[in-house]
């Protein structure tokens, strides 16, 4: 029988810093017969681990299209991902997975897209950033909208320009130093009913908090439920339904059912935001 | 089969398995022992605090080890082992884990690996489950069933198989007087009955009433419902730097504990007793039901017996029917 909790052999073939905080790791599966078959989509999450440090769950940040490797942004927030903060190009880890629902594109098919992120939220998005990039002629009008504390957290910096040719940037910080020239205070600020396309999906990856005031503006805005869609995060061990640390009260798992959510799928559950 | 045949059968048993663990009695106090002899098993209404989950799903598990760049998969030993006295309620709820344990090798492995003998007699308030025909026992996991004939002195048993194992050792004990009931599945025909959906709905619309904030003044979270529950299987996964190995094992978890929610930078969903009791009713009558079509309890008291707080969950099931 497959043991679902065994780790797939993986190497780290390029490490980038991309903030104080925030390494982008690039990975390979070292044997090649599983690397071939291994594939995820948009919205998919898998389970990295280092022996010794435990596991826990991250999303892809690098389009679906691309083979052979594949890559994960990591915060520097506990034991596991201070760990990795610490490895080097070609040391092993593990990974399982993919895991979750994933995003289906039909559901997007002709219509804009808005993306909107805060803080290390702009990482699962990536997938669908860097897909576009690379395949514009499968999207529509995408724009896109992040949020960070300071300049010094903003993610991915050194691709936006190359973003900006087919997609829409709008960035934002709450606290900008002297060389910021941008949009200053919270994300939800930015969403105008002049500025927002009409016949839009939005996707929301960021804190808790954001999710609030994000959702009642876009409804404001007369999106309706079904075409919100945002990210869950919850503790995670199993990652295949049977823990239950990401558990909805009210039914539906994180990891099976998720971790991105229309709003109409989640608005009535407890602890849903 | 008579009392004699069956102690007879439980020394072969013994003598080809070795490890057979049943329920004992000393001096009214009933738990699980591995026993010597054919004539140390009881059979009897009374249930032991502890179920036999532990048989199962061990409270803390190896699940592989790793060592330079190999990592090894726990491949332990098959260790054959016969479960004697399966009271009605543990063997639903080990037919719910093996729904939800279904694609997991630790799982399987382990129950390919039991003989699992049940039992009739139950405690009084469970009477109604004493009619023990095929529609009952044909959505059981058990491989041998023991029907006591006689309630009162259990001096004779109708003996039911459900497996090919079971068949195979009373064949080869020598005894054929064995009706055989077909697996079919975990859920009748009926599905989940009238009361189960019931509650499922008055669950549901009881989350933020009264009961919940009342009873997280009196619950302790210490989690020992959990760890008596025959159907509480919730685990987390950890890894241990041993001294020349890494350890990766999985260990009961409880959703009564803090941490059971936490996500990195010190979030916690369920942040309150309030949401933790209203969670782990949620798990069981919501969820398992809705997701298994089974309940995801099985009316065994063992929740109710080790509450140190004295929360009774058939009067709190009563309340949310009442009251919603």
């Amino acid at each position: 029988m497959k043991n679902q909790y065994e780790p797939i052999s993986t190497s780290i073939v390029k490490i980038e810093t991309l903030s104080p905080i925030n390494k982008l790791f690039t990975l390979q599966i070292k044997d090649e017969q599983t690397r071939n078959v291994f594939k995820f989509r948009h919205g998919q999450f898998f389970i990295l681990s280092v022996p010794g440090f435990g596991e826990a769950p991250f999303g892809f940040c690098s389009s679906p299209t691309i083979k052979e490797t594949f890559q994960v942004s990591v915060d520097k927030r506990g034991s596991l991902t201070s760990k990795l903060f610490e490895l080097k190009v070609s040391d092993g880890i593990g990974i399982r997975g993919p895991y979750g629902n994933g995003f289906d594109r039909k559901k997007i098919k002709n219509r804009n897209l808005v993306l909107i992120a805060g803080g290390c939220g702009l990482s699962p998005l990536r997938t669908i950033i860097q897909d576009a990039n690379l395949h514009p002629d499968k999207f529509q009008n995408i724009q896109i909208f992040y949020g960070c504390r300071n300049s010094e957290l903003l993610s991915f910096k050194k691709d936006y320009k190359k973003w900006s040719k087919n997609m829409e940037m709008n960035l934002t910080v709450d606290t900008p130093d002297k060389t910021w020239s941008d949009n200053v205070g919270v994300v939800t600020d930015l969403l105008t009913p002049e500025k927002i396309k009409k016949d839009a999906v939005a996707i929301l990856v960021g804190p808790p908090i954001m999710y609030k005031f994000v959702i009642q503006k876009l409804i404001a805005l007369g999106l309706s439920d079904d075409d919100i869609y945002v990210s869950l995060e919850r503790r995670m061990h199993c990652g295949i339904g049977i823990c239950q640390h990401c558990a909805l009260v009210g039914g539906k798992y994180v990891c099976t059912d998720g971790p991105l959510f229309s709003y109409a799928e989640i608005k009535d559950k407890p602890e849903g935001i | 089969m008579n009392d004699k045949q069956l102690q007879d059968f439980v020394s072969y048993l013994i003598k080809n398995r070795h490890n057979v663990f049943s329920h004992t009695d000393d001096d009214g106090e009933i738990s699980i022992k591995k026993i010597s002899s054919g004539k140390d098993f009881v059979l009897c209404p009374k249930r032991p605090l502890y179920s036999f989950k532990k048989f199962f799903l061990p409270p803390c598990q190896k699940m592989m080890e790793f060592s330079g760049d190999t990592t090894t998969l726990n491949r332990s030993p098959n260790v054959k082992i016969v479960l004697l006295g399966l009271h009605f309620y543990d063997l639903k709820a080990l037919t719910l884990i093996n729904q939800v344990y279904n694609k997991d090798p630790h799982f399987q492995k382990k129950l390919r690996n039991a003989i699992v003998i049940g039992q009739s007699p139950v405690p009084a308030e469970l009477e109604d489950y004493q009619k023990f025909e095929k529609e009952v026992l044909e959505h059981l996991k058990f491989d041998i069933f023991l029907e006591a004939k006689s309630h009162d002195k259990q001096k004779s048993f109708r003996i039911f198989t459900g497996s090919e194992d079971g068949q195979r050792l009373l064949d080869g004990f020598g005894y054929r007087d064995y009706e055989n009931i077909e697996y079919v599945g975990p859920v009748p025909k009926k599905g989940l009955g009238p009361i189960n959906s019931m509650l499922i709905e008055k669950v549901k619309k009881s989350c933020g009433s009264k009961i919940w904030k009342e009873l997280s003044k009196k619950c302790t979270d210490c989690g020992k419902c959990t760890i008596v529950c025959p159907t509480c299987f919730c685990f987390k996964i950890k890894d241990e730097i041993k001294k020349d190995e890494i350890v990766r094992s999985r260990e009961w978890d409880s959703c009564f504990y803090e941490e059971f929610s936490e996500i990195a930078g010190g979030h916690k969903f369920l942040d309150s007793t309030e949401k933790r009791i209203y969670n782990y009713y949620d798990h069981k009558f919501v969820r398992i039901p809705e997701e298994y079509e089974m309940p995801g309890c099985v009316s065994c008291g063992r929740c109710t017996e080790v509450c140190p707080a004295g929360i009774d969950l058939r009067e709190n099931l009563k309340r949310i029917l009442e009251e919603n």
